[in-house]
C-alpha cells in the first residue's frame, strides 16, 4: 500500500525449471487494481506455468510474489485463494452432478465444526443468488451445473472466485468454447469487475478480444517476458511480432530443400468433421509437407482424426491415390498407408509400460505372425533397425518407453510408422515438449521422407515450424479452412491474422471468405 | 518378473516350513489333494487373468463354475431331477452355454461401452439365479456317474491313488496353451497393449473391441472347464457351488503380479498365485507346532481354522503393500538425480534418471 497505491500484484524474477527445459526465465509481471492485463504468447511460451505459479499449483525455483506490497509464499492452491487469487482454468473445474450453489462454495462452505458441520443450504442459496446477480446470471442456485451452457459455466467460475473474495482473477482462454453472444456478455461482466477494483489477468490467443479488453498487454516467449505494451500504443502487428520473435532463431531447421512435390495424392472434398459446421476441402501432393496452422480448437486435430479413421466424417469424400478413401477405423487408414503420430503421444501414441520393440512392432504385428506364433526374431531385427535409423537413445530395444525422454518417445512413435511403408504421414504437433536436438533430427527425417515421396500433413502451433517446414500452409479457424498459402506467400503476420480472425471475420460470413480462398486450392493442385 | 520371483520364493519357503512342521504336508494323499485344489483354482484364475491383463474384470466366474456343474448334473444325472443324457452331450452343452454367456457379457461391455464391473456383477447374480432355478433350490446328485472318476482318478497309480490326477493334467494343458497364447502370439501381445493403453492400441489399428470381448469368452470357457472338474470333485451340485470363486481367482491373479489397471501379469505368476492361495488354505489345517507344556507333557499347537480368511486376507494385503513399497522406492531412486537442475540436456539424451519427462505448458 505504501509505494504504489494501486499496485495489486507484483511477480519479480520468477524462474521455474522442469527437467530439460526452463519454463520461466526471470519473468516479472505487475497488475494494478481495476486493470485487465492480457498475457499473450505462443503455446509453450510459459503463460500457463506462470499462472500455475500464481495460483499456487507450482512452486517457483526462484523469484518473489508480492500482493499489495507484501511478499507472500503460495505453497498450494489454498494459500493462493486466501491471498485473494482466483484461477479459472481453461477446462472448467466444476462438478456437473452438483447444483450451482454447491459448486460456488465447494471447499469453501461457511460454518465451523469440520467436515461434519451442517450444510446451510438456504444461506448458501441466498448468497449464491447474490453472486449470480453480480455476474449477470438469472438462474436458480439449485440448478444442476451439468445442464448449463458453456458461457454460463464460465460465469459460475467467476462467481466462485468472487465467493472467495478474489482480488485477482485469472482467466485462461475464457472464450475458447463460447459463442459470440456469450463472449459479449462475459466482456461486459469483466468490465464491471474492473470498475469494482478487481485486477484481471486475461490469457487469450485472440488478438481482437485482447485489443478490446486489455489496458496492457504482456508478452511471453520461450519462457521470457519479452515486452509490455499499453493498449493505446499497441497494434496487432506489434503484438504478433513480439510473440513470434523478430528474427527466426531456428538454426536447427534444415535448409529449404529443392524438392518438387508431385501429383495430388490425398484429396479431401467437403469433408464435414464431427463438431464442424462447414465442410473442408484440400488436396495434398505426393512428397509435400503440408502445414496446418490455427489456434487450439480450430479443428485441426479433429480433421486429422477423421483422416485416420478415429472418428469417421459425417459427409464429404476423400480419395487417396485416385481411389476412394473412407476409413472407419484406424486399421482401414493404416491398410492404405495413412499413419498418424498423435498430438498426445502418451495417451494415443504409445503403450508406456511396453518396450521400444513392442511399441515399434504394434501396428504391423499381424505380419509378424508365423504358424500362429509371434516371430520375435523379426520383431527384434525391425526394432533394432528402427532404433538405429531414428537414433533413439535408449539402453536397448527392451527398455520401456515410459523411461525415455519426450524426444525419444516421439522418435519411437515415428519409428513404429516408418517400419511400415507410409504414403501419408500425419504429424500432429510433432515437436511439442521436445528438446532442441531431437527437434532438429525430427525435422531432418521429415525432409528425407518428403523427398522420398511421402506426403506429410503437419499440424503445428509453432509458427516458426510451420513457416520453415511447410511447402504450403493450410490456415484453419473455427473448424473451417481460411486459406491455403503457397510457400512464397507465407508470412508470420499473414498467418497470424488469418488464424486469430479479426472482428470483421468473426461474423457468420466467415464461411464465404473461407470458400473464396478455397477455390485457389484446386488451381494450385 | 519381480513379482513371480518373490511369490515363487515365498511359496517355496512356505512349503518348506509346512513340511518341517508336519511331514504329512508332502505326504502322498495331502500333496495330491492340494495339487488338485491348486489345479481347479488355477484353471479359472488364468481365465480371469486374461481379462485383467487386458484391463477388465470378470465377476461372473464363480457363478459360471457353478452353472456348468448344475447344467451337467441336470442333463446327465440318473437320479431324481436328472434327464439321463450322456456326458458326451452334457459337457459340450454346458461349456457352450457358459461361453455364450461370456460372449454376451463381452459384447455388452464393448459394444455398449458398459463397465465390466457392473455387467459381470449383473451376470454373477443372474447366472447364480439360473443355477438355482435349474436345481430347483435343491441338489442334483451325480452319484454313479463316470464323471466322478475325472476328479478321483488320474495316471501313474501309486498305492491306490493317482500320482497325477486328471484336473492336474488339464491344468498343465491349460498352462501350456495359455503361455503359448499370452506370451508367444500376436493375440497375446494385443491383450497387453490394450491393457497398457487402450487408446494407443486403437490408434495402432488394433480391433480393440473384438479382442476385449474375446477375453470374456476365454474366461467363461475356462470357468466352464474348472466347473466340470468341480462337479466331478463334489459329486452333487446345488446353487451353492462356486460362490465367491471369482474373488479367489482375482486374488490369485493379483498375488501373481497382475495389476487391475491392466497390462501386467504373466501366466506363470497366476499359477504361482493360485498355488500360494491353496497352500495357505491347506497349510492352516496342516500346520502344527510341537512343544512341551509346563507339566512336561508333549502337546501340539494347531492353527484355529476360523482364522483362514484372516490369514489369506492379510497375505494378499502384505504382498501388494510390499510390492508397492518396492515400486515407490525404485521410483524415488530414479528421481534423485533431478535435484540438480538439468539445464541443457543434450540432444535427446535418454533420461538415465528414468523420470517421465514433463511437458512444458
Amino acid at each position: 500500500m505504501s509505494t504504489s497505491h494501486t499496485q495489486l500484484l507484483r511477480m519479480r524474477a520468477i524462474t521455474k525449471r522442469f527437467p530439460g527445459v526452463v519454463a520461466l526465465n526471470d519473468v516479472s509481471l505487475e497488475l494494478h487494481r481495476g486493470e485487465v492485463l492480457a498475457l499473450m504468447g505462443e503455446n509453450g511460451a510459459g503463460k500457463s506455468t506462470l499462472m500455475k505459479v500464481l495460483g499456487g499449483a507450482l512452486q517457483p525455483d526462484s523469484g518473489q510474489i508480492l500482493i499489495e506490497g507484501q511478499a507472500v509464499v503460495l505453497r498450494n492452491v489454498r494459500d493462493a485463494q486466501q491471498q485473494g487469487i482466483g484461477l479459472i482454468h481453461q477446462e472448467l473445474m466444476l462438478a456437473p452432478n452438483l447444483d450451482i450453489a454447491a459448486n460456488i462454495f465447494l471447499g469453501n462452505e461457511p460454518g465451523s465444526g469440520g467436515p461434519l458441520r451442517r450444510l446451510q443450504r438456504n444461506a448458501l442459496a441466498a448468497r449464491a443468488e447474490a453472486l449470480l446477480a453480480r455476474v449477470g446470471l438469472d438462474l436458480d442456485p439449485g440448478t444442476k451445473v451439468g445442464t448449463l451452457a458453456a458461457g454460463q459455466l464460465q460465469l459460475i467460475e467467476i462467481a466462485k472466485a468472487l465467493a472467495l473474495e478474489a482480488k485477482i482473477i485469472i482467466m485462461d482462454e475464457p472464450t475458447s468454447s463460447l459463442t459470440s453472444a456469450e463472449s459479449e456478455h462475459l466482456f461486459s461482466i469483466i468490465r464491471q469487475l474492473e470498475s469494482q477494483g478487481i485486477g484481471i489477468i486475461y490469457i487469450s490467443h485472440r488478438l481482437d478480444e485482447v485489443m478490446m479488453l486489455a489496458s496492457r498487454i504482456s508478452v511471453l516467449r520461450d519462457g521470457r517476458h519479452v515486452g509490455d505494451l499499453a493498449r493505446e500504443e499497441a497494434t496487432q502487428d506489434q503484438v504478433v511480432q513480439l510473440m513470434v520473435g523478430r528474427e527466426m532463431s531456428g538454426h536447427y531447421f534444415p535448409p529449404p530443400s529443392q524438392r518438387t512435390p508431385g501429383e495430388a495424392l490425398l484429396e479431401v472434398k467437403d469433408l464435414v468433421v464431427v463438431g464442424a459446421g462447414l465442410g473442408v476441402s484440400f488436396s495434398a501432393l505426393r512428397g509435400e509437407i503440408l502445414g496446418f496452422a490455427g489456434l487450439v480448437g480450430a479443428g485441426r486435430t479433429e480433421l486429422m482424426c477423421t483422416l485416420f479413421g478415429v472418428s469417421p466424417g459425417i459427409s464429404g469424400a476423400m480419395t487417396l491415390g485416385g481411389r476412394p478413401f473412407a476409413p472407419k477405423h484406424p486399421r482401414d487408414a493404416i491398410a492404405r498407408g495413412v499413419f498418424l503420430a498423435p498430438e498426445d503421444r502418451k495417451r494415443h501414441g504409445l503403450v508406456l509400460p511396453m518396450s521400444v520393440a513392442e511399441n515399434t512392432s504394434l501396428p504391423g504385428l499381424r505380419s509378424y505372425n508365423r504358424w500362429g506364433l509371434l516371430e520375435r526374431s523379426t520383431e527384434r531385427r525391425v526394432a533394432e533397425s528402427q532404433m538405429g535409423r531414428m537414433r533413439i537413445k535408449a539402453r536397448g530395444i527392451h527398455q520401456r518407453v515410459v523411461n525415455l525422454s519426450g524426444g525419444n518417445q516421439q522418435k519411437v512413435v515415428l519409428g513404429k510408422w516408418l517400419a511400415l511403408k507410409p504414403r501419408v504421414l500425419i504429424l500432429d504437433e510433432p515437436t511439442r515438449g521436445i528438446d532442441v536436438g531431437a527437434k532438429a533430427e525430427i525435422y531432418r527425417y521429415m525432409v528425407t521422407l518428403a523427398e522420398s515421396g511421402v506426403t506429410i500433413l503437419m499440424v503445428s502451433s509453432d509458427m516458426e515450424e510451420i513457416i520453415r517446414m511447410s511447402d504450403r500452409v493450410v490456415v484453419m479457424h473455427e473448424r473451417a479452412i481460411r486459406a491455403v498459402l503457397p510457400r512464397e506467400e507465407v508470412t508470420v503476420e499473414g498467418i497470424a491474422t488469418l488464424m486469430t480472425s479479426s472482428a470483421r471475420h468473426r461474423s457468420p460470413g466467415s464461411g464465404s471468405a473461407g470458400t473464396q480462398v478455397l477455390s485457389e486450392v484446386g488451381g494450385h493442385a | 518378473m519381480r513379482r513371480e520371483l518373490g511369490m515363487g520364493t515365498a511359496l517355496f519357503f512356505l512349503c518348506l516350513g509346512l513340511w518341517a512342521s508336519n511331514p504329512d504336508f508332502l505326504g502322498h494323499s495331502n500333496a495330491v489333494n492340494t495339487l488338485r485344489q491348486i489345479s481347479m483354482l488355477g484353471i479359472f484364475a488364468i481365465g480371469i487373468g486374461c481379462v485383467i491383463i487386458s484391463g477388465g474384470v470378470d465377476l461372473s466366474i464363480g457363478s459360471l463354475v457353478g452353472l456348468t456343474g448344475v447344467i451337467i448334473a441336470k442333463l446327465c444325472s440318473t437320479q431324481t431331477g436328472g434327464l439321463g443324457y450322456s456326458l458326451w452331450i452334457a459337457i459340450p452343452v454346458a461349456l457352450a452355454t457358459v461361453m455364450l454367456l461370456g460372449l454376451m457379457q463381452g459384447l455388452l461391455i464393448t459394444r455398449l461401452k458398459l463397465q465390466p464391473f457392473i455387467v459381470t456383477l449383473g451376470g454373477m447374480l443372474l447366472f447364480r439365479g439360473v443355477s438355482q432355478t435349474i436345481a430347483e433350490g435343491g441338489t442334483l446328485s451325480l452319484g454313479g456317474s463316470p464323471l466322478l472318476e475325472l476328479a478321483s482318478e488320474g495316471v501313474l497309480d501309486h498305492a491306490g491313488e493317482p500320482l497325477l490326477p486328471y484336473p492336474l493334467l488339464i491344468f498343465l494343458g491349460v498352462i501350456a496353451l495359455a503361455t503359448l497364447v499370452m506370451h508367444f502370439t500376436v493375440y497375446g501381445r494385443y491383450l497387453y497393449a490394450i491393457g497398457g493403453n487402450r487408446d494407443a492400441a486403437e490408434f495402432s489399428g488394433i480391433r480393440v473391441q473384438n479382442i476385449e470381448a474375446s477375453t470374456y469368452v476365454i474366461s467363461a470357457g475356462l470357468a466352464g472347464v474348472a466347473g466340470v472338474c468341480y462337479a466331478a470333485y463334489i459329486g452333487q451340485m446345488s446353487q451353492q457351488v462356486g460362490i465367491a470363486y471369482e474373488l479367489y481367482g482375482i486374488a490369485a491373479a493379483v498375488l501373481g503380479g497382475c495389476s487391475l489397471r491392466g497390462g501386467e501379469g504373466t501366466v506363470l505368476g497366476i499359477v504361482i498365485g493360485s498355488a500360494v492361495m491353496r497352500v495357505i488354505d491347506n497349510g492352516i489345517n496342516m500346520f502344527r507346532f510341537a512343544y512341551v507344556d509346563a507339566d512336561g507333557i508333549r502337546r501340539l499347537w494347531r492353527l484355529d481354522p476360523n482364522w483362514t480368511f484372516v490369514i489369506i486376507g492379510a497375505v494378499i494385503l502384505v504382498a501388494v503393500v510390499l510390492d508397492q513399497l518396492v515400486h515407490i522406492f525404485q521410483a524415488k531412486r530414479r528421481l534423485l538425480p533431478l535435484k540438480v537442475p538439468a539445464l541443457d540436456l543434450g540432444a535427446g539424451e535418454p533420461s538415465k534418471d528414468g523420470a517421465p519427462p514433463r511437458a512444458l505448458t
